[in-house]
């Protein structure tokens, strides 16, 4: 499975989108994410399975145009 | 000794920290082997890093090792394969990568587990910082000893079994409990033997249940306390071939050492 992982380098700072790692199960994404992009002191990093992420597109809407 | 020393420690102390620095530097060495072979880039990256981390660790138990009178020529380059006390699981090298895992994971967590009962003063804060290390080593393994249980199962269980009974004489007798084990009763540990063996078997036991990999059982008479060697921490006169060796102590790159 595809995770992406996300950091912030202190609190309340936005999530930067600091790469991706591939792993078999959420307990191996946490270990191979820290141990991948751990070139900073961040304050968070977390994943999100690729899957969970949520497209925000442009839909048509009837007798209109695309927003 | 150094001046840095305060107080020595028992007779048993230097052999038992041997072992665990003995353990750590085979550790490194295998987790170096394995570090391009993985089958993600990701356990690549986590193992050169558990590399790093236990090669930093033997440093650090190696300088208390010289403050006790190990003499530093012999600990670092003088020594034979067979005056390595390392665990006997890491004598060779892993053949495929399920046999790996339970290679490193059992040896690595009893390492922690031997380093995590001494109650002395002189490994206090320096034990806490390598527990932080040693967190992303074994949720590592515990993690990949997951899913290896539910597409492999065969090969892990077949690796407990070669494994599990070194992995037993490396922590210790099983007649070595809070009344018996010299280190608790020297005040050197605060966990026997037997209880770590104990605690060791029930981790694997949680962690496979409800997969179909079977933990070996837990027998008292492995290892033998009559024949288990409290030096090296095992029963039979095995070690490590002579090339590794040769690779620790940096034998074939000696002209390029700045002195």
């Amino acid at each position: 499975m595809k995770y992406h992982v996300f950091t912030r380098v202190n609190a309340g700072d936005d999530m930067i989108h600091a790469g991706t790692v591939q792993a078999d199960s959420d307990r191996l994404a946490r270990i191979y994410a820290y141990r991948t992009y751990d070139e900073e002191d961040w304050e968070f990093i977390g994943v999100v399975r690729e899957e969970n992420l949520l497209e925000v597109k442009t839909e048509m809407i009837a007798g209109g145009k695309p927003q | 000794m150094s001046a840095e020393t305060e107080t020595s420690w028992p007779e048993a102390a230097v052999d038992y920290v041997q072992s665990i620095a003995d353990t750590k530097l085979l550790l490194g060495q295998r987790y170096g082997e394995w570090m391009l072979k993985g089958p993600h880039l990701e356990d690549n990256i986590s193992g050169a890093s558990n590399a790093q981390d236990e090669i930093g660790q033997v440093r650090q138990l190696f300088r208390l090792l010289k403050q006790q009178g190990v003499d530093e020529e012999w600990l670092e380059s003088e020594r034979a394969p067979e005056e390595y006390a390392n665990a006997p699981t890491l004598d060779e090298e892993a053949e495929n990568w399920p046999t790996f895992i339970v290679q490193v994971a059992l040896s690595d967590r009893s390492a922690w587990l031997l380093l995590d009962a001494i109650d002395h003063d002189d490994f206090t804060g320096m034990v806490q910082k390598m527990g932080e290390d040693e967190y992303f080593h074994l949720e590592h393994q515990d993690g990949r000893l997951e899913t290896l249980a539910e597409s492999q199962p065969e090969a892990v269980e077949a690796a407990l079994e070669r494994y599990f009974p070194q992995i037993l004489s490396f922590i210790g007798p099983a007649t070595y409990d809070e009344d018996s084990d010299p280190l608790v009763t020297a005040g050197f540990t605060d966990r026997s033997a037997a209880d770590i063996r104990g605690a060791l078997h029930d981790h694997y036991e949680a962690l496979f249940a409800g997969t179909d990999v079977s933990v070996p059982p837990l027998e008292d008479d492995v290892p033998d306390p009559e024949q288990w060697d409290a030096t090296r921490r095992r029963t039979d006169d095995g070690h490590v071939e002579a090339g590794v060796v040769e690779q620790l102590q940096g034998v074939s790159n000696q002209e390029y050492v700045i002195e």
